[in-house]
């Protein structure tokens, strides 16, 4: 009976085929221990693809993996996290400051005086060593030259949106500039002019008219002109000025030479709104990038702004590939339109050519991305050959595959950390992470707004038996804003210990009391509020629950919320609507707090939204933003993260801790003047970056075995 | 027949029309926003986000945005916005990837569920059906990720080749034979537990289509005329129970978009189910709404063969 047999036969050969189809397949020791090649190849594996590749558009971290092995900047940080050299081989930091006469203004001593003394009195104050006012010492001791800018005229032209009707007015404003003192400072000094006010006397500065030496017309507003006054006459002006000497002979992967073209290339394509660049808010600071020789750029800046430095990490795109002129004859050759064509949509950021380590060879979406090492890298090539990202979004799979031999590290999840971290197959690595859980209080809300009241309540949760039992041990205390590896966080503030009965007294004194039914009250009103998180998140929803529970013990009544993640953001944390949130900020190196802890950043989509206003706090950290000295940059940091723990606008939960583990045939390649060659441990740095030696790492055909853990 | 084609098509266009604005409008009513309008990433300024808006016209009133979606979609021009690959493109790629595993899924399914359903069906209440029974019911309850993982930790541990992604890492240059076999091997795992759902349902509804047929008055006709029981279970039977599977036949053809972002994430599989799973969360407009504008397409379409195929196979409703 044929229908019968082909029933029965049809799915028996089906299946024998698909079997029979194991014995064609290399097995893992084939492909590993089998494989020579293998052992010139470094496997790592990501749950996510990336999805751009250049460096001035990404905005996920698989993208600048990627990134960080093709391009290349002009300095990065070493294992100090101090800056080093990568591009430029070295660069200065000065500052041009400048400052209009103020003719109106009584010195003491002198009288009103015109651009010319008041330039003399400078300079005879620079010269003359007796001035006993240290910090005034200090400021002058910088000024290496002053100079006069003779008065001048000029014309602007405004567009002021009219209000009624949608039509701009265009304004002509004549500006009659008095003259100006320029002074050369041998470094960034933020002091400057609050020092030599004690040279010219106090409100010289401040109670210069810029509104005066304006005319505009049509006729502008009083209040409208003192904004463009403010704006085109400046009384002071701080200019930093970035310097840096390019290597020679770096060279890109398709063997053209770098020079400073291609930096201000870079620049300018991050600043050219047709780009989207997302990294735009870090370079508008800049007033102009000029190229001083192929080999010396010039960075100058409108305002104070140390973070300026760090943005120069940024790796440099090749000019040659992008400029206009390319760009145009790419849409032309796709049959697109050329003035809507950017670098957002063009081949390049499929194939990148930078002038990085590694060469980019090929991308199969949702696969792999495979790099080769570049022979003519400046620092000499990395003694891998290869370089794969392998795409694994399953974490189960991933870590089969490291077994296997076919990944060659593996991010250890917290609760496999006891059993892998001492395996001794493997060499392990862990480290602090930049980012921390808090719970946030809502001080623009009562009983949040007293201090007390937010201390009670961090006292009342075991943070220790959190990190137990919850993080698996997997994690440490944090009391402030700053990474904790670097030196702007300040050891010195400990953390909250964990205490219900002062918690209890705490609030007491904050008057609020228990009542018959074990609730606390404070004028016959029960102490009870709402914490919320976003769902998603198992470590927060736990956190939640404990929370609660710990208050509840302590006699508050709190009610807990899982919000979906897009609503939570919306709805909740940019309108402000909440009691209190759990919540987490991933942090920079840079110890810039503006957009987080300012109080100007508190209104409805800011991130402030805890509602922090601290006169002091604002202070400080405007100052750390144009302190360009590491060493007070530190100070006013240690100050500030003291100021953020005593008033505790967020209960600082922890930071989390992660274990890498890593095949231990891989070691450092140390090679010495004499070509000899020295194999040593792979070692991480203080940020507990293990990757930091990449380009010498090797891996051995066998474990090595060293002789002394050093 | 004529008229059929006709009123069918017309039909479509128009439910497809209030696919289209339905699901356009469910995404744009959907709270979240395309990850480049992030607002909590302190690098993302609100004179970016405008601009990010307005490029992806999100400015723009939502009837506006439908009209130049649409537009974009049928002259091949729309980009997806995490990385600006058109999308067409990207959906065939990986449709490409999705279709062997559809392929080879769907002719398990089907080759094992009728000879599985019809014997169980023969011997209704014997241990041979009992048996079936139990392990259909629990193929279905048994979560897919728990018995992918299973199957990988044993075939990796026991059998130490590799099992995930298409092919085996690093293959590089073989014979073509060998890298074929290597294909088909990677296929063998996903495409299994792909269908060991399908096959387990869709035995079961062979097997009670057998038992209603084999109740019927000309089974017992033919059964007395003297036919051996092998003519009359798959002659006379198994016919007449195949007719309802071919309208389920024309349903599977959406699968073919759908993909299935469980085994493929479990396998690094880079098809369909993943690329829209990411889409989906990373609020890819573009993206999302083409696959489901595709999708409603193979809807249809599928529906319409299975009338076709209907008409074909049963003469009594060719009216």
């Amino acid at each position: 009976m044929t229908v019968k047999r082909i029933l029965i036969i049809a799915p028996a050969v089906l299946i024998l085929f698909l079997i029979q189809s194991y014995f064609w397949v290399p097995t893992y020791d084939e492909q590993t221990r089998g494989n020579p090649e293998r052992l010139h190849e470094f496997i790592t594996a990501s749950t996510g693809d990336a999805s751009i590749i250049n460096p001035i558009l990404s905005a996920d971290s698989a993208s600048s993996q990627i990134e960080s092995m093709v391009f290349e900047g002009l300095i990065d940080r070493d294992e100090n996290l101090h800056f080093r050299g990568r591009i430029a081989s070295d660069w200065e930091i000065f500052e041009e400051a400048f400052f209009y006469v103020n003719e109106a203004a009584h010195i003491p001593s002198a009288g009103r005086l015109n651009a010319k003394a008041v330039a003399d009195m400078i300079r005879n104050a620079v010269e003359k060593s007796d001035t006993e006012d240290g910090e005034l010492r200090a400021s002058l001791d910088c000024i290496e030259e002053i100079s006069l800018i003779a008065p001048r005229r000029f014309t602007v032209f405004k567009d002021e949106k009219g209000e009624e009707d949608k039509h701009n007015n265009r304004i002509k404003i004549n500006i009659n500039a008095p003259a100006r003192i320029k002074l050369v400072l041998s470094r960034v000094d933020q002091d400057l002019f609050r020092n030599l006010e004690k040279v010219l006397g106090k409100g010289y500065f401040s109670s210069f008219q810029g509104v005066k030496y304006l005319a505009s017309d049509p006729e502008a507003g009083d209040s409208k002109l003192s904004e463009y006054a403010e704006e085109l006459l400046p009384s002071i002006e701080h200019n930093p000025i970035l310097v840096f000497h390019l290597r020679p002979n770096v060279i890109f992967h398709d063997g053209h030479l770098l020079d400073a073209g291609d930096v201000k290339f870079t620049f300018d394509a991050i600043m050219n709104p047709k780009n989207l660049s997302p990294r735009i808010a870090d370079y508008e600071p800049v007033k102009a990038v000029e190229i001083i020789d192929p080999l010396t750029v010039r960075i100058v800046y409108k305002r104070l702004y140390s973070p300026a430095l760090a943005t120069w990490g940024m790796g440099i795109l090749p000019e040659h590939l992008l400029n206009g002129q390319a760009i145009r004859n790419e849409a032309l050759s796709l049959g697109k339109d050329p003035d809507s064509f950017s670098i957002r949509q063009s081949t390049f950021n499929r194939h990148p050519v930078g002038c990085g380590p590694f060469r980019f060879v090929e991308w199969k979406s949702d696969q792999y991305i495979k790099l080769e090492h570049f022979t003519d890298y400046w620092e000499g090539p990395p003694v891998y050959k290869k370089y794969i990202f392998r795409i694994i979004p399953d974490l189960l799979t991933q870590e089969m595959e490291f077994y296997a031999g076919t990944v060659d590290n593996y991010g250890v999840q917290p609760f496999q950390v006891r059993r892998l971290k001492e395996d001794p197959r493997f060499q392990s690595f862990s480290g602090v992470s930049f980012g921390y859980t808090y719970i946030g209080y809502n001080m623009r809300r009562e009983p949040f707004n007293d201090v007390k009241v937010r201390m009670a309540l961090g006292m009342a949760i075991d943070m220790e038996r959190i990190i137990r039992y919850v993080l698996y041990g997997e994690g440490e205390r944090i009391t402030g804003p700053f990474v904790k590896q670097t030196d702007f966080y300040n050891h010195n503030v400990s953390p909250l210990p964990y205490n219900p009965e002062a918690a209890l007294s705490l609030l007491k004194e904050a008057g609020w009391v228990p009542n018959r039914a074990g609730w606390l009250e404070k004028e016959g009103k029960r102490f009870q509020f709402t914490l919320i998180t976003n769902s998603g998140n198992d470590l927060r929803k736990a956190i939640l629950a404990i929370a609660q529970d710990a208050w509840k013990q302590i006699g508050i009544d709190v009610s807990t919320d899982i919000i979906e993640w897009s609503v939570f953001i919306r709805e909740r944390v940019n309108k402000a609507d909440f009691d209190a949130l759990i919540l987490g900020w991933s942090m920079g190196i840079e110890p810039d707090l503006y957009q987080i802890w300012h109080s100007s950043q508190t209104h409805p989509y800011e991130l402030n939204f805890v509602g922090f206003r601290n006169r002091e706090v604002d202070d400080l950290i405007v100052k750390i933003r144009q302190e360009y000295d590491h060493a007070r940059q530190v100070k006013y940091c240690h100050n500030l993260h003291e100021i953020i723990a005593r008033e505790q606008p967020y209960t600082f939960l922890y930071v989390g801790k992660w274990t890498a583990v890593l095949d231990k045939r891989i070691v450092i390649l140390e090679k010495d003047e004499l070509g000899d060659r020295a194999y040593k441990k792979i070692r991480a740095t203080k940020t507990g970056n293990y990757f930091f030696d990449f380009n010498k790492w090797i891996k051995l055909p066998e474990v090595p075995v060293f002789s002394m853990d050093y | 027949m004529l008229s059929f084609f006709g009123r069918s098509a017309i039909q479509k266009v128009i439910t497809l029309f209030f696919v289209s604005v339905v699901s356009f409008l469910i995404i744009h009513i959907a709270p979240g926003e395309p990850s480049q309008v992030d607002p909590l990433n302190p690098k993302f300024t609100p004179d970016l986000v405008e601009r990010f808006r307005k490029e992806f016209h999100l400015d723009k009133p939502l009837y506006y945005q439908y009209l130049l979606f649409y537009k974009d979609l049928f002259t091949g021009k729309t980009v997806s916005w995490k990385d600006n690959q058109p999308v067409l493109k990207k959906i065939w790629e990986r449709f490409l990837n999705s279709l062997p595993l559809f392929v080879v899924g769907t002719i398990i399914t089907w080759t094992l569920s009728f000879p599985i359903g019809i014997r169980s069906a023969l011997s209704r209440g014997g241990v041979y059906d009992r048996s079936v029974t139990f392990l259909s019911y629990l193929l279905i309850s048994i979560p897919g990720f728990f018995f992918a993982y299973i199957l990988i930790i044993l075939v990796v541990n026991f059998f130490h080749v590799p099992v995930i992604g298409m092919e085996t890492f690093g293959i590089g240059d073989s014979s073509w034979l060998t890298l074929f076999m290597d294909r088909v091997w990677h296929l063998l795992l996903p495409s299994v537990l792909g269908a060991t759902g399908g096959v387990a349902v869709l035995s079961r509804y062979v097997r009670s289509q057998m038992l209603e047929v084999e109740g019927q008055d000309y089974i017992r006709t033919a059964k007395a005329k003297g036919l051996t029981p092998e003519i009359v279970h798959y002659k006379h039977a198994l016919r007449n129970a195949l007719l309802p599977f071919v309208t389920m036949f024309g349903l599977i053809l959406p699968g073919l978009i759908g993909g299935s972002v469980i085994i493929e994430s479990i396998f690094s599989w880079p098809g369909m189910g993943r690329m829209a799973y990411e889409a989906i969360l990373s609020r890819d407009y573009p993206i999302i709404l083409t696959i489901n504008f595709v999708s409603a397409v193979l809807v249809l379409a599928g529906t319409f063969i299975s009338d076709l195929f209907y008409m074909i196979v049963d003469p009594r409703i060719r009216l």
